[in-house]
C-alpha cells in the first residue's frame, strides 16, 4: 500500500477520471457558457453577441417565473424532505412490527422513473379526471375543488409535493444509513445518563449524523434543481410558462424556441445559483460545526 | 483548514456543474460514407419524424417500401426515426457534424436556418429534370425557395380545419356549419352545445402548443399573408388592428366556454381521445387524422374551415389547403453521383402518380394532384374534405405558423393558448410576439 500513496502514483490513478470529467463535465460547460454569450440557432454560425442574452434573461418575465417557481419548490421540498425523511428514518430505525414492509413501500416511488411519477399524478392531480377533485365532488366539497395543475399559482406547490413523495424513500434510506453509523454504546450511554427521547435526537443523534444530513441537503438542492420530467408530464411548464422551472425554460428556450445561445444563458443561470445554494449551506454548515 | 476550504469549494463545484452538464451536449465531426447493404444497393438514409414510421407515418412507409421493392438490388431506402422533438434536435446536431441523413423531415419554422446554413442541396436541378413532377406539385413548391434555391419540397399536402360529429351536433339541434357561418353564429353554436352537456371544441395545450390548426383558418382570414412581410422588416407589429380583432375572437371564445376545462393539462392526443369517443363535437386538425376519425366516428363525420369575420376587410373565401413541412436533401449527396441520382429516383419515385394512390389510399393528401387520383368512397373524413374543397376558394403559399422563426413560432402559439386559456389579454399577448421578434433578430 506504501507505494500508492506517492505523489505520482496518486496522480496517475487520478488521471482516467480526471480525463472522463474533463470531456463530459467541463467541456460542456465550457461549451455553453461560450454559447451564452452568442446568438445561435443550433446550425449555422453562432454570433458573439457579448452580454446580451443576460441582459435579455433579467428583463424577461418568464425568468422570474421559473426563477420564482424553482425557489417555491425548493424551499418546500427542502424543508419537508430534510425534516420528515429525518423523522420516518427514526421510526424506521426502532424494532417495529412490520418495518420491513415500510421500508419497502416509502422507498417504492424511488424506483419509479420520474416521467411515470408525472403521469400517476396527473391522475390524481388533474382539475377534471383527477382522483382528488373527484373525491371532492363526490363528497359534496365542490367549493374546496382546485387547479392543482395547469392553474394560475397552484402548480410550483403541486410539484413540489410530488418529488417529496418520489424523493422520501431514497433520502429515508440515506439516513438509516446514517443512523446505523452511530455506535450503539454512545446511545446506550445517553440512555444510562437518563437522557430523554428528544434530548436524545437533539444533543446526540443530530450532531453526529451532520455528515449525513450535509449529504441529503446537498441531494436536494442539486435535484431540485433538476426536476424536469415531473413538470414536463404534468404540466408541460404550461399554462403559458407558468409552472416552468429554470431548468425546463431552459430546455425550451433551446429546442422548442430554437434559441440555443439565451438557452445556455439560462442554463449558466441554474448552474451558478446551485453553486451559490451550496457554497451557502456549506459556509453555514461549516459556522455551526465551529 | 485551506485543504478543507478547497474540498468544500470543489465539491460546490462539482455539484453546479453536474446540473449544468444535463443542459448541455458536445459534438464531433466526421462526414457520413455512402454505404451500400449486402445486396449491393445503395442505402439512402431518410430522417423522419416519427418513432414508429409504420405505425405513426404509414403512408411514408407504404411509398419507401413499394421504392425498395421496385429498385431492389439498386437503391435501399432506410429510416432515421425519432420523435419529433427529437428528430429536430438531431437533425441540428448532425447538420454541424456534417452527418445528416440524404433525406429528411425539417420542422416547417425551422426551414431558413437550414436553407441559410448551406446544408440542403437545391433541388432546382430536380424540378428542371422533372416536368412532371413540377406539374403536378402545381405550385406547392413555392413555399421552399427563397435566394439559395429551392431547398426543399413539400412532404405532404395539409388540409387543416374544424372536423365536427354531425350526431351530436343532431343531439344537440344545432345546425351543421357551412361556409356562410359567421363568426357570431359560431359563438351561439358554441353555447348550445356546452348547453348540451358535451365540449364544444376539444384542444389540449400541454406539450401540444402546435396543434392550433384550426386557429390558421383565422389568422388567414384576418390578413395575416397581406401583414406579416411588414410585420418581419419592422414596418408594422403583430399588435396591430387586424390580430387584435383576431385574438378577440379566440377570448370570446374561450369566454363563450368553448374548450375543455383542463386544456392546460391534456396534450393534442387526449383531445383528440375526447372527439373520437363522443364527448367533444368538434376538433381542429388536418387529413393526417382522417383515418382515426373514419373508425371512430364514420360517416357522421363533417369538416368545415372555420367561420368568417365581418369586422374585417380581408378576404373571408381561404381555405388552408397548404403544404406541409418540407423534406429537405442534404448538401453532402451532391458530392457522390450515385447518391445523388438514387435520391432524385426516390423524389421521382415519392412525387408520382403511385405514391399519390397509396397516400389517398392512406387517407394522407399528396402534394402533387394526379387526374383519376382521389379518395375511395368510405374513407368518410377525406371526403368531407375533398367536399369542403370543392368551393373552390384559394389557400395562402403557406400556413401561418410556418411563416415565422422558431422562436416567433413559439410566442405565437404561447400567445394562442395564452388568450384561450385567460392567461394573457389579446394585446398583451401581440406584445409577447412582438417581443419575441425583436429578440430574435
Amino acid at each position: 500500500m506504501h507505494w500508492l500513496s506517492k505523489k505520482r502514483y496518486k496522480i496517475g490513478l487520478m488521471i482516467p477520471t480526471l480525463l472522463i470529467y474533463s470531456i463530459f463535465i467541463m467541456l460542456p460547460i465550457v461549451v455553453a457558457a461560450r454559447y451564452s454569450f452568442t446568438k445561435y440557432s443550433g446550425i449555422g454560425q453562432a454570433k458573439f453577441i457579448g452580454l446580451k442574452n443576460y441582459v435579455r434573461l433579467f428583463q424577461d418575465e418568464i425568468f422570474w417565473i421559473s426563477f420564482k417557481n424553482t425557489m417555491v419548490m425548493f424551499v418546500l421540498a427542502f424543508v419537508l424532505l430534510i425534516s420528515l425523511s429525518f423523522l420516518i428514518a427514526l421510526l424506521l430505525n426502532k424494532r417495529l412490527k412490520a418495518v420491513d414492509f415500510s421500508k419497502a413501500l416509502i422507498f417504492s416511488p424511488a424506483i419509479i422513473a420520474p416521467i411515470i411519477v408525472g403521469i400517476i399524478w396527473v391522475y390524481i392531480l388533474d382539475p377534471n379526471i383527477g382522483i382528488i377533485n373527484n373525491v371532492l365532488d363526490a363528497i359534496g366539497a365542490e367549493g374546496l375543488k382546485q387547479k392543482w395543475i395547469g392553474g394560475d399559482t397552484l402548480s410550483p406547490y403541486s410539484i413540489a409535493i410530488i418529488y417529496f413523495w418520489q424523493q422520501l424513500g431514497y433520502l429515508v434510506t440515506i439516513f438509516i444509513a446514517g443512523l446505523k453509523m452511530i455506535p450503539g454504546d454512545v446511545l446506550e450511554a445517553v440512555k444510562i445518563d437518563g437522557a430523554s427521547a428528544v434530548q436524545e435526537v437533539r444533543y446526540v443523534i443530530i450532531p453526529m449524523m451532520r455528515t449525513t444530513m450535509s449529504t441529503v441537503a446537498v441531494l436536494i438542492i442539486t435535484g431540485v434543481f433538476k426536476i424536469f420530467e415531473i413538470v414536463q408530464q404534468t404540466t408541460g411548464g404550461g399554462p403559458n410558462h407558468l409552472s416552468e422551472t429554470l431548468v425546463t425554460y431552459s430546455y425550451s428556450m433551446t429546442f422548442s424556441s430554437s434559441d440555443y445561445g439565451y438557452g445556455m444563458s439560462l442554463a449558466m443561470v441554474t448552474f451558478l445559483l446551485s453553486l451559490l445554494i451550496t457554497a451557502i449551506y456549506s459556509t453555514v454548515t461549516k459556522e455551526r460545526e465551529r | 483548514m485551506k485543504n478543507k476550504n478547497f474540498k468544500r469549494l470543489l465539491s460546490a463545484v462539482t455539484i453546479g456543474m453536474m446540473t449544468l452538464g444535463l443542459l448541455t451536449g458536445c459534438s464531433g465531426g466526421g462526414a457520413e460514407e455512402v454505404k451500400t447493404d449486402e445486396s449491393g444497393a445503395i442505402v439512402i438514409k431518410f430522417g423522419i419524424h416519427v418513432a414508429n414510421p409504420a405505425e405513426q407515418e404509414s403512408v411514408t412507409y407504404n411509398i419507401v417500401e413499394a421504392f425498395n421493392q421496385a429498385n431492389e438490388g439498386k437503391y435501399k431506402v432506410e429510416f432515421e426515426a425519432a420523435d419529433t422533438e427529437t428528430h429536430s434536435k438531431n437533425m441540428k446536431l448532425k447538420a454541424e457534424d456534417g452527418t445528416l441523413p440524404q433525406i429528411f423531415w425539417i420542422e416547417g419554422s425551422e426551414t431558413s436556418e437550414y436553407s441559410e446554413a448551406g446544408v440542403l442541396l437545391d433541388l432546382t436541378e430536380f424540378l428542371d429534370e422533372n416536368a412532371d413532377v413540377k406539374a403536378a406539385l402545381g405550385g406547392m413548391e413555392a413555399a421552399f425557395k427563397d435566394d439559395n434555391g429551392q431547398f426543399g419540397l413539400p412532404y405532404q399536402c395539409n388540409v387543416q380545419g374544424i372536423f365536427y360529429n354531425k350526431e351530436l351536433f343532431d343531439k344537440a339541434e344545432v345546425a351543421y356549419p357551412t361556409d356562410e357561418t359567421t363568426y357570431e353564429e359560431f359563438i351561439e353554436m358554441i353555447g348550445k352545445l356546452k348547453e348540451s352537456g358535451i365540449t364544444p371544441l376539444a384542444i389540449g395545450s400541454k406539450n401540444s402548443a402546435f396543434a392550433m390548426w384550426e386557429f390558421n383558418e383565422f389568422l388567414a382570414r384576418y390578413g395575416w399573408a397581406d401583414n406579416i412581410e411588414n410585420i418581419l422588416n419592422g414596418s408594422d407589429k403583430f399588435n396591430n388592428k387586424e390580430l387584435t380583432a383576431c385574438f378577440e375572437k379566440l377570448q370570446g371564445m374561450k369566454d363563450a366556454g368553448a374548450f375543455p376545462e383542463n386544456m392546460a393539462t391534456i396534450e393534442y392526443f387526449d383531445a383528440k381521445q375526447l372527439f373520437n369517443e363522443g364527448h367533444a363535437a368538434m376538433f381542429g386538425t388536418g387529413q393526417w387524422d382522417c383515418g382515426e376519425f373514419d373508425e371512430n366516428i364514420g360517416d357522421k363525420i363533417g369538416f368545415w374551415w372555420g367561420p368568417r369575420f365581418t369586422d374585417t376587410q380581408s378576404n373571408q373565401e381561404i381555405v388552408m389547403k397548404v403544404p406541409s413541412a418540407p423534406i429537405g436533401v442534404s448538401a453532402a449527396v451532391a458530392d457522390d453521383e450515385n447518391l445523388k441520382e438514387g435520391v432524385y429516383e426516390f423524389l421521382k419515385f415519392y412525387y408520382g402518380e403511385e405514391a399519390a394512390m397509396i397516400s389517398y389510399k392512406g387517407s394522407i393528401f399528396p402534394a402533387t394532384s394526379y387526374e383519376g387520383v382521389t379518395a375511395s368512397g368510405t374513407q368518410y373524413s377525406m371526403n368531407a374534405m375533398i367536399e369542403a374543397l370543392a368551393n373552390g376558394w384559394g389557400s395562402p403559399e403557406a400556413a401561418p405558423d410556418l411563416t415565422v422563426s422558431s422562436a416567433v413560432q413559439e410566442a405565437l402559439y404561447d400567445g394562442i393558448f395564452g388568450v384561450l386559456q385567460g392567461t394573457y389579454q389579446p394585446t398583451e399577448a401581440l406584445d409577447k410576439i412582438d417581443a419575441a421578434l425583436a429578440n430574435s433578430q
